[in-house]
């Protein structure tokens, strides 16, 4: 289900030599709080809570003439204001023969100056005043966002709105974000764990297709400045944009300050966002990959596509996923193969659905190359039983409560308010979609789950990709199908 | 401090299968914060008010801030206890014993722990044996012999025989569930050289819940699924340092950097080290460090302090205090030449070169954050301008003034990824003429001007986070021994001079003071080869 975006933990930074425990990654729901349990019971299995009315603030939804979207909610508890703009654009959107333009318009519309400031200026003018100003372009939306004192908020917006409406595109930031382009190609190859989430979503989407396709050295080095120029100007309006404000501000003010810097802008023709099915020949086709590559460990994903987030089944296949391996250490896959048997670090399972494309159900671990085997075996008995068994009374009570009793997670910031709004707005939700999610998780029963599981988890029809050693990791994929490798070359 | 405070964003890698909407930059998001920003905060009461502070009479102490916009509170539970309190043979241990942590008490995790502690009890006899007889085997020139062989086979059958009795008995990660069925979120814990911490966020009235497992595990854990959960650790050492590139890189580095002093262990350990603990080694590493005069429990949100002092009294109160640990006495001593190492891997270069520096506490740690902030903090930094920008030579560069821990002496590092066909040979110049160039030449006034600005305004930032505020206080309360220390040093960094940054990069940035390690390419000579994408083979 929906969940709170962001970094995936700082831990990961290999400068911090320090060892998070488990995966993140928790449902998020809203219910609220009141004090207190009754202080003589100390079995904490048998403690109980009750409830309390919670109501988060309202952000104020406002339009301007041509066509832009503000979602505004004061906060003054810190002197910072921030603004988020989501656009309708994204990498679906690059020619065929020149995949990795959106992405490059991105970062360049950060670097390559605008609004009339070079982009030394830019840069020198941002950084002296502490402002944090991030644009970039994913496969189906674009991102920006200013985060800024609110003493310089003014100066901050001019800047923010000069780099959306009017990038310049400076030659010599253009030539460098192509070579990093270059480069970070040339070192795709160097994590296994990369390798294996590229090579899977290309088993699944094929490797044309707008949510798996990659830039490559050719397609990068074939993008010129005119190509970003003409990106921004036929994919960005104001019409396909959404700002988010929260902080420091007096609303009125914002909304007159947000019109002088956008409202003179002109409405333009906003893509339409639509990315093909996957054909359903393709789907039912089973495939197991492997590609050689000198590690200590297999790093398996397996899994096939699956339904999107507006699909009658999906919370009762979110939840279905949530027991089988989607909520760490409650779920069976933890408990099977982490807990009691001791074959991976990380492993679970996830449904990755959004409303633009198929989503993607996948189970995940990296195991040591003599249990490959075994924990592809698990995976598939577990996935067996999901479909053969209705879950436990517990399992369903104890996924229900955790998302109803985490719901508040999702309002706890200004921002996070804003920016589901903001989300759900993108994706052509209603506001409440979150409260509907959370009225059919509490009606769900096992049978709802079971239905899903036999409907939506497909053992016949898995895609499994392994990156390991070359050697053995071929024999021990071969119970599960018919083997074959993914040839990388070194450049990606 | 900048550095010791901030935590990088990176770009997951997950994000390929991610949704378009993902944001995708990440321009140094920092996270860290200040209590001393004067006029930034008029209009709230000042923040350093705003922390209450209680000590029980076990020596556990308490941090709190009250933040009341949602019913949610995050606490970070922090003990002065790290990778560096390990010994000789024994590395690995303190992140394992994290990991036990979360196996149960002797209430939470079992059905019946009168039943379940005398197999626990032979199930750690027979697996220390077991692993002891599988190290002679394995150190025999001739190989065991068939009789070893035969006592090796029945140590494991017996083994086995244990962990399924033992298992009737577990109800696996129980504390895990009693917290998600409550809404809790963000349940982790993290070991680093210096500290070992433990972290949830809960609805506010669920604190009572959160006392009482917390204090229960605090006072009487219980090691079941040791066997299982050391096997764990091992594909986390895999996964982390042994197919990561830069895992390994770092790992070699430091341990090359650091002869006599723990810093230069991984956290994870050694990967023999850590087949060889044992259950009586992790229960002794616990009574010795996990007392609650080394814990600092920091807690932010919605919460009633009064109460909430109440609360940990009843419970956490009970818990007797630890004896101090032996004094960690090695001192590294002082580098006497310039040291090199290549890593080899299947991936493209990169390079990190570290320097000795003092810790925790010295005048000049504070100005090493000076230096870490004009080199690398933003795409005005000295190295991102000449060595990205300008020489086209690197793809990324980095700097951190506290390589891999805090409180003790540690290392200023600087790293670089060359941007091909450029060399390391040719990145490591640059990055030395930059060194050099802080030696000659002053930092202009407006350089520090503007490190002075980002830290008041990350520390603002960082204080928009329950998570991350209850982190900090906890963090500098553990390793400075009192939370304070985060408003102190940023009055020191504000005092740092043009004359403190040449005379430090002249005292510190030596040649026969530094490491170097560089990661080659595995089986070519750094050539570059020129092929077509990868496509499947049939």
């Amino acid at each position: 289900m929906r969940q709170v975006r962001g970094h995936r933990s700082g831990w990961r930074s290999l400068r911090h030599v320090v060892r998070a425990l488990g995966m993140p990654a928790i449902l998020l729901a809203s219910v609220v709080v009141a004090y207190s349990a009754d202080p003589t019971v100390s079995d904490p299995r048998t403690m109980t809570f009750k409830p309390v009315e919670f109501s988060p603030p309202e952000p104020e939804r406002v339009v301007l003439d041509n066509g832009m979207v503000l979602y505004l909610l004061e906060d003054h508890e810190l002197p910072l204001v921030t603004i988020t703009a989501t656009m309708r654009t994204g990498s679906w959107l690059d020619p065929a023969d020149k995949i990795g333009l959106a992405a490059m318009t991105g970062a360049v519309m950060r670097t390559g100056g605008g609004g009339g400031l070079s982009a030394e200026q830019v840069d020198a003018e941002l950084e002296q005043f502490a402002v944090d100003v991030g644009i970039g372009i994913g496969r189906q939306s674009g991102s920006a966002s200013l985060d800024v004192l609110s003493k310089d908020v003014k100066r901050g917006l001019e800047i923010f709105a000069g780099l959306l409406r009017a990038p310049a595109f400076d030659p010599a930031r253009v030539e460098l974000a192509r070579l990093q382009a270059i480069e970070g190609i040339r070192r795709r190859q160097d994590n296994p764990g990369s390798i294996v989430g590229r090579e899977f979503a290309k088993m699944l989407y094929g490797a044309d297709h707008p949510s798996a396709r990659e830039s490559s050295l050719d397609s990068v080095k074939r993008i010129t400045r005119d190509d970003l120029v003409a990106f921004h100007r036929n994919t960005i309006h104001p019409n396909g944009m959404i700002l988010g404000v929260t902080g420091d501000f007096n609303k009125d003010e914002m909304v007159a300050s947000l019109r002088k810097a956008f409202g003179e802008w002109k409405k333009g023709m906003v893509s339409e966002l639509k990315i093909p099915d996957v054909p359903e020949a393709e789907l039912s086709r089973p495939v197991v990959r492997f590609v050689g590559k000198d590690t200590s460990q297999t790093h398996l994903r397996v899994g096939h596509l699956s339904i999107k987030e507006n699909d009658p089944d999906y919370v009762a296949l979110a939840i279905a996923n949530d027991i089988l391996g989607g909520s760490s250490f409650r779920s069976r896959l933890f408990n099977d193969v982490r807990t009691k048997r001791g074959l991976a670090y990380s492993v679970g399972s996830r449904l990755n659905a959004g409303m633009h494309d198929q989503g993607v159900w996948l189970m995940r671990a990296e195991t040591k190359l003599t249990s490959t085997q075994e924990v592809i075996e698990r995976f598939v008995a577990n996935i067996e039983r999901m479909r053969a068994e209705p879950v436990t009374d517990a399992e369903l009570a104890e996924a229900k409560e955790a998302y109803v009793n985490s719901f508040v997670f999702s309002f706890s910031s200004s921002s996070a308010i804003v920016s589901r709004l903001v989300e759900l707005e993108y994706d052509g939700l209603p506001k409440d979609f979150l409260q509907q999610l959370r009225a059919k998780v509490v009606q769900l029963t096992k049978a709802d789950v079971l239905a899903a599981a036999k409907k939506h988890l497909r053992p016949g029809q898995l895609k499994i990709v392994a990156v390991g050693s070359g050697e053995a990791l071929p024999k021990a994929l071969a119970t599960f199908g018919d083997v074959k490798e993914i040839k990388l070359s070194p450049e990606g | 401090m900048k550095s010791k405070l901030r935590l990088r964003c990176r770009l997951s890698e997950d994000l390929v299968l991610g949704r378009g909407k993902i944001l995708i930059f990440c321009l140094g998001l920092i996270l860290s914060l200040n209590f001393n920003l004067g006029p930034l905060l008029a209009e709230s009461p000042s923040l350093a008010e705003r922390v209450i502070e209680h000590r029980l009479a076990n020596g556990l102490t308490v941090l709190m801030v009250e933040r009341h916009q949602t019913p949610v509170v995050s606490i970070n539970i922090t003990f002065a206890v790290g990778g560096i309190n390990e010994q000789v043979g024994q590395t690995g241990l303190a992140h394992l014993y994290e990991h036990m942590a979360f196996k149960g008490t002797r209430v939470i995790g079992t059905t019946n722990y009168e039943k379940e502690k005398p197999i626990l009890d032979e199930l750690a006899l027979v697996g220390t044996e077991l692993d002891q007889r599988q190290r002679e085997a394995a150190a025999k020139s001739g190989g065991a012999t068939a009789e070893e062989r035969a006592v090796i086979e029945s140590l494991q059958n017996r083994l086995l025989e244990l962990q399924t009795q033992a298992a009737q008995y577990v109800v696996g990660n129980e504390m895990a569930l009693l917290y998600q069925r409550h809404g809790g979120v963000g349940l982790n814990a993290s070991t680093g050289k210096d500290v070992t911490r433990y972290m949830i966020s809960l609805p506010s009235n669920r604190l009572p819940l959160w006392a009482t497992i917390e204090s229960d595990r605090m006072a009487d854990p219980v090691l079941r699924e040791f066997y299982k959960e050391r096997g764990v650790v091992m594909e986390e050492r895999r996964l982390r340092n042994d197919d990561s590139p830069n895992g390994l890189l770092f790992e070699t580095f430091t341990s090359t950097a650091f002869r006599a002093h723990g810093y230069g262990v991984p956290t994870i350990g050694w990967g023999s080290d850590i087949l060889s603990l044992t259950p009586a080694d992790t229960e002794a590493f616990f009574r010795t460090h996990y007392g609650p005069n080394r814990a600092t429990i920091a807690l932010v949100g919605d919460i009633n302090p009064k109460e909430t002092i109440a609360l940990i009294e009843q419970t956490f109160g009970k818990i007797p205090p630890a004896p101090l640990p032996p004094p960690l006495v090695t001192v590294e001593p002082e580098q006497r030449g310039e040291r090199r190492i290549e890593v080899e891997f299947d991936a493209e270069p990169a390079i990190v070169i570290g320097y000795h520096k003092p810790g925790l506490g010295h005048p000049d740690d504070d100005v090493f954050d000076v230096i870490d902030a004009v080199l690398s903090d933003g795409l005005t930094s000295r190295l991102h301008q000449t060595l990205v920008r300008e020489k086209r030579l690197a793809a990324s560069v980095g700097s951190d003034a506290n390589h891999p821990g805090v409180r003790a002496p540690n290392l200023f590092i600087l790293t670089a990824a060359p941007l091909a066909p450029r060399t390391t040979a040719e990145v490591e110049a640059a990055l030395y003429e930059e060194i050099e160039r802080l030696k000659r030449e002053p930092v202009s006034p407006q350089e520090l001007e503007k490190v002075l600005n980002n830290l008041d305004a990350d520390l603002v930032r960082g204080l928009r986070s329950n998570s991350g505020l209850a982190s900090q206080l906890s963090l500098y309360q553990a390793v400075a021994g009192d939370w304070r220390y985060i408003l102190t040093s940023r009055d020191k960094v504000a005092a740092v001079t043009a004359g403190d940054v040449q005379r430090v990069a002249k005292q510190y940035f030596t040649k026969s003071n530094r490491t170097v390690a560089v990661l080659v390419k595995k089986g070519t000579d750094n050539t570059v080869a020129a092929n077509p994408v990868g496509e499947v083979r049939p």
